[in-house]
């Protein structure tokens, strides 16, 4: 019985590879983006212009105090109302994003507030424009808190990519749901999709807790 | 050019001049000339609003009232570029304020590539040369945590000297110092006023002030209580104020 489960398991690896694909490919496309938006929003909201701060506050807010499962219904099914329509695949993709963006933002805005003033008066003294006073000076310093939890945050970003299977996206979640109507044995799939997770996540968390480390003990610039 | 270019001014002139904190007046009516190539020495008691008088010449704090012009440029006219007016303005800080995650080198090196557009291997030399006349020459490759106070001053000078500034700026350069490590640096600014820039120096050290100092302006709650040179004013203090602050300065 348990071998003939096995069996059928067995059969079942094309598709768990393009679930873990799907999942890989999802979560690298929304991380990537979600970073450049979260650091785009992180700078201006601490650029001084109160009301896109503003803005950006309550959304970021918003984003953060809603259930992504919600976001991604709303994406998927009310756009189309307004005449937006979008594949699953853009959705999840959207959606995912904008979890990313919102709380790298966050995190971005902590280290960017943790720079010292003194810092920002030296290079505002020396003539550097805003861009280059980030660029130069503020993001680099900012980095050295902002790169633990930001890794720490794409932990949690892949995991909750999972909610996409909910709107109908083949990613590894799913696969577990279409497999176990073939093999039923629960315990033994969803193991199975778990480990998935974790062969993708383990090595960034490793990640994290080496720059976490490292960025205790340097002084200089941030080397990965 | 702006209606102020008309009549004759400093480098630096204040003209009646008030800001606040809040409710708190921290300048009251400052009136104040700085000749090109003049060096002034500001003291007071703390609190008296010394940092805040020389931050305002860069814009790192803005003015209510009065005329605070600058170059022959008018602060908080629409006309005034405050970015370009700065790079004319060096300032140095009692906290040194260099970058930590730069080098010695970087740090002199920064503002005249990303500013002044200079060449990054003519930037370099120049600024090689600088720190080398700075005592620092073994330092091009150190990071300031790797350097001492004195030597983190001397590199921070060497910074605003990278902008070749017409006017420079220090808040208390050598406060935050080690007694040992304190003439060090008093002698590259010695060096540095020599050679004719326009300096206000925020500083108790005498020895400094009566040695290139044109002036000593000293300030007490905000306002210009007595302005002199640094003969007249460390010998024959004209108030009770200035020689209460005095007597209490010489103590030490
Ligand atoms: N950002 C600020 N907000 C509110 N009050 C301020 C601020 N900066 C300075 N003050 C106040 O303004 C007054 C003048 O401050 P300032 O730093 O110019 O004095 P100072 O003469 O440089 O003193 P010290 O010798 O201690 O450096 C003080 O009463 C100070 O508390
Ligand atoms: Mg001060």
């Amino acid at each position: 019985m348990i071998w003939q489960q096995l069996q059928s398991l067995a059969g079942s690896y094309p598709l768990a590879l393009r679930g873990l694909g799907m999942t890989v490919v999802l979560s690298l496309i929304s991380l990537v983006l979600g970073t450049l938006l979260g650091f785009g929003l992180g700078i201006l909201r601490t650029g001084g212009n109160r009301l896109i701060s503003g803005l950006i506050g309550a959304w970021v807010d918003l984003i953060r105090g809603t259930p992504f499962l919600v976001q991604i219904f709303l994406i998927f099914f009310i756009l189309p109302e307004f005449g937006i329509e979008l594949d699953a695949f853009t959705a999840g993709i959207i959606a995912l994003t904008n979890l990313a963006a919102c709380f790298i933002c966050e995190i971005v805005v902590a280290g960017i507030r943790s720079v010292p003033t003194g810092q920002v008066e030296a290079a505002l003294a020396s003539g550097l424009s805003r861009w280059q006073r980030m660029r130069q000076v503020v993001l680099p310093q900012a980095m050295r808190i902002v790169l633990p939890p930001l890794v720490g945050q794409y932990v949690l970003l892949i995991k909750d990519s999972s909610v996409v299977s909910a709107i109908g996206l083949t990613d590894l979640t799913r696969v577990g749901w279409l497999v176990v109507q073939r093999v039923p044995n629960g315990l033994l799939v969803f193991f199975l999709v778990g480990v998935g997770y974790f062969i993708v996540c383990y090595p960034l968390i490793m990640l994290a807790r080496r720059l976490e480390r490292r960025m205790g003990a340097a002084h200089g610039e941030v080397q990965l | 050019m702006t209606k102020t270019g008309l009549t004759k001014t400093g480098m630096i002139d204040f003209r009646g001049v008030n800001k606040w904190f809040g409710s708190l007046n921290v300048l009251k009516d400052i009136t104040l000339s700085v000749e090109p190539r003049e060096v002034v020495v500001v003291c007071g008691p703390s609190g008296s609003g010394k940092s805040t008088l020389i931050r305002c010449v860069n814009g790192l704090e803005t003015i209510k009232d009065g005329d605070l012009v600058v170059d022959g440029q008018r602060l908080g006219d629409p006309a005034t570029n405050m970015t370009q007016l700065r790079t004319e303005i060096g300032f140095v800080f009692q906290a040194f304020n260099l970058y930590p995650h730069k080098t010695a080198l970087e740090n002199v090196t920064l503002a005249p590539i990303h500013v002044r557009k200079i060449p990054r291997a003519e930037a370099e030399k120049a600024g090689r040369e600088l720190l080398a006349k700075v005592g620092l020459a073994d330092k091009v490759n150190a990071y300031p945590a790797q350097l001492s106070g004195g030597q983190q001053q001397r590199v921070a000078i060497a910074r605003c000297l990278g902008m070749r500034p017409k006017i420079m700026l220090f808040d208390e350069p050598t406060s935050a110092l080690d007694p040992e490590m304190i003439s060090e640096v008093l002698d590259v600014m010695v060096a540095v006023a020599e050679e004719g820039m326009t300096m206000m120096v925020v500083t108790h050290e005498m020895g400094f002030a009566r040695k290139v100092a044109q002036r000593v302006v000293f300030m007490d709650a905000g306002a210009i209580v007595e302005s002199g040179t640094p003969d007249e004013f460390f010998s024959h203090p004209k108030t009770d104020r200035s020689r209460a602050f005095l007597s209490k300065i010489l103590r030490h």
